[in-house]
């Protein structure tokens, strides 16, 4: 699973997610891209688990490129565990996600390959998404 | 001979953000004539009719005519294109007059030939595209649609650069001095997900130490989950 190699810091604190994609909301290395529709914190898991999907309808054909990367450790308290007394331990990586967001992006398979795994991708994910592929490609 | 396209447009009096949200918001793009040191003009377009255009490929170096409702028709070039993030709408367009007399620069899209019988993907690999444009000089009247780049020939590992491009049709690359990377046939990558899981150990025949070690370990390996009873 995708996680920073060594941090500034160990905890962050949880943020809110505004706004939308200013950066990364364009197609950059594939002809087909899996664009997030609704802000959300997507974790390493959830990348992992769509990537897994998305490659494995393609069957070794292809590239696939994540565009996203799980730079933010949420921590949790034990179960059980009165409040107070400082914050849990980091217990997942994730990545803010804005809506606009190319997430991940494919080459190398038609177009009908591509919607099938883009959408078994999709399914992965907590977010509402859309396929976006480049202008001009389908003529 | 170039096909020239053509686009109807109304003139926009007032520029700033203001006006052009007001644009938007009346259903059109906004967009702007700028270039041939002249004053640039500000126009706005049905969004129906750019999409079109875009959809079309190969946008970036087609002529367009601009026919300003009431006004001139200006011949241009659609430079920039800006969309929405998240829904992909146009929001506003910029066009490039075209000086009489001067060469252009226009990105041309490349287009691979012969993938069916192209052994390199035959045998797996990738086409890895590194530039799917590219940037040349040309006389406006002789832009050329698209440059080919034949792959019957190409293998896993080859380097497709600009010297195989067959014909520039007059045009010239606007990077000079290197024959730049336009594409590679990239070998398959092998996923471990993907890979075939190893075969189960056959048994072992015969009565050597080998045969017996996979026995005896069996047993030993099962002690402690009966010793937690």
């Amino acid at each position: 699973m995708l996680q920073p190699k060594r941090t500034t810091y160990r905890k962050a604190h949880k943020g809110r997610i505004k706004g939308i994609a200013r950066a990364g909301f364009t197609l950059n290395f594939g002809a087909f891209g899996l664009k997030a529709l609704e802000p959300e914190r997507i974790t390493a898991r959830q990348i992992e688990a769509a990537r897994r999907a998305i490659t494995r309808e393609m069957k070794r054909a292809g590239r696939v490129w994540i565009r996203i990367f799980p730079d933010v450790p949420v921590s949790t308290k034990p179960a059980e565990v009165r409040m107070g007394s400082g914050k849990g331990a980091p217990e997942f990586w994730v990545c803010r996600v804005k809506p606009g967001r190319i997430m991940f992006e494919i080459d190398g398979v038609p177009l009908e390959t591509a919607r099938a795994a883009l959408a078994l991708g999709a399914a992965k994910l907590p977010i509402k998404t859309k396929l976006v592929q480049r202008l001009g490609a389908e003529a | 001979m170039v096909q020239i396209y053509r686009i109807p447009a109304v003139a926009r009096e007032q520029a700033g953000k203001g006006a052009a949200r007001a644009t938007r918001r009346s259903g059109l793009v906004p967009g702007v004539i700028y270039g041939a040191k002249l004053p640039s003009t500000m126009v706005s377009l049905d969004p129906r009719v750019v999409m079109k255009e875009l959809h079309k490929g190969g946008w970036q170096s087609h002529l367009y005519d601009i026919e300003v409702e009431g006004g001139s028709t200006e011949r241009v070039l659609m430079r920039e294109v800006q969309f929405h993030p998240v829904s992909d709408k146009p929001l506003h367009v910029d066009f490039q007059r075209l000086a009489p007399g001067a060469r252009i620069k226009v990105k041309v899209p490349v287009a691979f030939t012969n993938e069916d019988i192209c052994p390199g993907l035959k045998a797996g690999g990738v086409l890895n595209v590194v530039r799917r444009e590219i940037e040349v000089l040309a006389e406006p009247a002789n832009v050329p649609e698209a440059f080919h780049i034949d792959l019957s020939e190409a293998n896993i590992g080859a380097s497709l650069r600009l010297s195989m491009i067959k014909d520039l049709l007059g045009a010239k690359s606007v990077i000079q001095g290197r024959d730049f990377m336009v594409a590679s046939i990239a070998a398959p990558t092998v996923d471990a997900d993907l890979a075939p899981p190893p075969p189960p150990p056959e048994p072992v025949k015969g009565k050597g130490k080998a045969a017996a070690k996979p026995a005896a370990a069996a047993p030993a390996a099962a002690k402690p989950a009966a010793k937690k009873k």
